[in-house]
């Protein structure tokens, strides 16, 4: 029927980026089975796979009561040494039976969800992604933002790191539906810290679709990170040198990240380019670092003056 | 100019899982219990008298059901050396298969149960197939698990459903909380509810219980587990004689040169009705498992490849004699 799943971002609790052995160390959240790791463009590790179960109600927009059983990937990434993601999703798939079979069924099928009874794709995907935030009055439903949230932090609380972030900046929530048919992309910032990502691609779903959501949740979080650095600045409101302190962590941990699409998959990166025209991700950061580097430049300028000045006097 | 399509690759970032061959049908011909070797050889004799017609039945159901008749069936022997150390590889392996072969029944391997704890040598390094199991364990979910919260857990112990809520009286509010039932998760009409110890723990050492071993075991004759890709304890022959100590001994040794497989697509075990406790916890186990997606898949294609139709849920490829 659909995918649904969520991604939370945030910046890795340690002081400077970690080493690509530390984060084999860090993710190894299972016995036997290895980190993957990815060096070009840029470091990236992924964790194995892990699954949760869960029998609840799934969200519907219609607020419909439907049930789904079943079983949730989650897994974890450090991209660049600095970026920190707990990344979850389910296949939600029709049962062929009416009730709830022995859990070995359910485990015969990876990261797939069950739904018991009637349901309509369009139903669960509104009440997943849209306005809203998923969650029923009337009881418990199906909450993968929970689940995310506790891989990430399963990573942050690892004894590994120092726990000593050079700045702080909110965690950022993906949550996204994929679906097959006609290709079309929709991304929507919602209030805070929240993003949803409405998907139709051609083909079956693969784990690529997922490699997507979670590149775009660590460029989004990136953009939201650098635009909140820059804000803190007070460009023009604080002297120069002030600001330019001030934006000194996007420099030394933030600016070298941004490389969108590298890990996406070619069939893929038309999904990339279509929000590369509008809204435009790439053109913002880099109108963003050149104002960072504007900053730097003139109060460097400044400096060199004061300092000529200074020998003149 | 044309344009190049440049493909690039990383090792590290790819996974590459390891497949192992596969017989169609691996039966366990017994279990080797301290109990059972202090009762001298004529317990094992009447052990294996009484597996040999159902090996023989195993072997022709399967030359029936395989394009051709030729059937892959392995056997294999496991000895207790975790629980009890007891006799050496050198006094009671001979023992074993003298009495096996009163019965015209060939052991194809012969395996250590503590290797289904944890193994180490020189050749394979160490491995703790019980940790790697352990991790690869999801809990069947009671209704209304929405993922919000940690599933819950009673550390070292693993349950097929709700357990009873604590019933101890509440002193302050003067009432005692009336007893409720726990609860399984897929009952049909009633619940037959199982809490299984998994292990328990004296001081920094561990201890196994009998059925998750057991029912790493299974996995391992299920050919379903790998460490870092790699298949975990392949088989070994042995060079020159026994050994007089346990230790000296590989997880699991290839007695018979041209033995079907080790691991199989089914396992078979004939077992006394004693053992029916220790199998229903095992099936509880295996029942909350989650194998590999692509080790699955691998063993799924080879099966069909060879027009054999596999039961999707692991726990229906292990069947049991119990007599």
């Amino acid at each position: 029927m659909l995918v649904m799943g969520e991604v939370h971002t945030g910046l890795l609790q340690n002081s400077g980026e970690i080493s690509e052995s530390t984060c084999r160390q860090v993710l190894g959240l299972m016995a036997g089975e290895t980190v993957r790791v990815s060096r070009r463009p840029i470091v990236h590790a992924l964790s194995p796979e892990r699954l949760t179960g869960v029998d609840c109600a799934l969200p519907t927009a219609s607020r419909s009561r439907v049930r789904g059983v079943g079983t949730v990937v989650s897994r974890c990434a450090v991209t660049g040494g600095r970026v920190a993601q707990g990344s979850s999703y389910v296949r939600v798939v029709r049962s062929d039976a009416d009730r709830r079979l022995p859990w070995s069924h359910y485990l015969a099928r990876p990261g797939v969800v069950e739904v018991l009874g009637k349901a309509k794709a369009a139903d669960l995907a509104e009440g997943f992604t849209g306005d809203s935030a998923p969650g029923r009055p009337d009881g418990a439903c199906l909450d993968l933002g929970a689940v995310s949230g506790r891989f990430l932090d399963l990573v942050q609380q690892s004894t590994l790191l120092d726990r000593r972030a050079p700045f702080k900046i909110p965690r950022t929530s993906l949550r996204w539906v994929a679906e097959t048919g006609e290709p079309s992309i929709r991304f929507t910032l919602h209030a805070e810290q929240e993003r949803t990502l409405r998907l139709t691609h051609p083909g079956p779903f693969t784990t690529a679709v997922v490699d997507l959501c979670e590149d775009l949740a660590t460029h989004d979080w990136l953009l939201t990170s650098l635009l909140v650095i820059v804000e803190r600045a007070r460009i023009g409101g604080t002297p120069g040198a002030q600001a330019v302190a001030r934006l000194a962590p996007a420099i030394d941990h933030l600016m070298h990240l941004w490389m969108p699409a590298a890990r996406v998959e070619e069939w893929l990166t038309p999904f990339w380019e279509s929000l590369e025209r509008r809204p435009g991700f790439t053109r913002q950061w880099r109108s963003l670092v050149d104002r960072v580097r504007d900053q730097v430049a003139m109060n460097t300028l400044a400096l060199l003056n004061a300092t000529a000045d200074a020998g003149r006097r | 100019m044309t344009p190049v399509h440049a493909t690039f690759g990383e090792v590290a970032a790819e996974r590459r899982i390891a497949s192992v061959p596969l017989s169609h049908v691996s039966v366990e011909l017994g279990h080797l219990y301290m109990e059972d070797y202090e009762a001298g050889p004529d317990r094992l004799r009447e052990q294996f008298r009484r597996v040999a017609p159902w090996l023989a039945t195993v072997r022709s159901l399967w030359q029936e059901r395989v394009p051709g008749g030729r059937a892959r069936v392995s056997t294999c022997f496991l000895v207790d050396d975790y629980f009890s150390r007891f006799s050496t590889p050198a006094e009671l392996v001979p023992m074993v298969l003298e009495a096996a072969a009163e019965h015209d029944l060939s052991i194809d391997y012969l395996a250590r149960e503590s290797a289904c704890a944890q193994f180490e040598d020189a050749q394979s390094g160490g491995v703790e197939l019980a940790r790697l199991v352990e991790d690869r364990l999801v809990d069947d979910p009671p209704p209304e698990t929405d993922g919000s919260r940690p599933p819950v857990k009673e550390t070292g112990w693993l349950c097929n459903g709700s357990r009873s809520p604590r019933t101890a009286p509440m002193q302050a509010m003067g009432k005692t909380r009336p007893w409720e039932p726990p609860a399984q998760n897929a009952k049909r009409g009633h619940s037959i509810f199982v809490d299984v110890e998994l292990w328990d723990e004296k001081g920094p050492r561990r201890t196994w219980s009998c059925p998750f071993l057991a029912a790493v075991w299974q996995l391992l004759r299920l050919g379903l587990l790998r460490s870092d890709g790699q298949v975990p304890l392949p088989p070994v022959a042995l060079d020159g004689g026994w050994p007089r100590d346990w230790d000296g001994l590989p997880a699991v040794v290839r007695l018979n040169p041209q033995a079907a497989p080790f691991s199989a697509y089914t396992t078979l075990s004939v077992l006394s009705p004693r053992f029916l406790p220790v199998e229903l916890a095992v099936r509880t186990i295996l029942s909350q498992v989650a194998v590999d997606d692509e080790v699955l898949r691998q063993v799924a294609t080879r099966s069909e490849s060879e027009g054999v139709r596999l039961e999707e849920e692991l726990v229906d490829r292990i069947s049991y004699v119990f007599v």
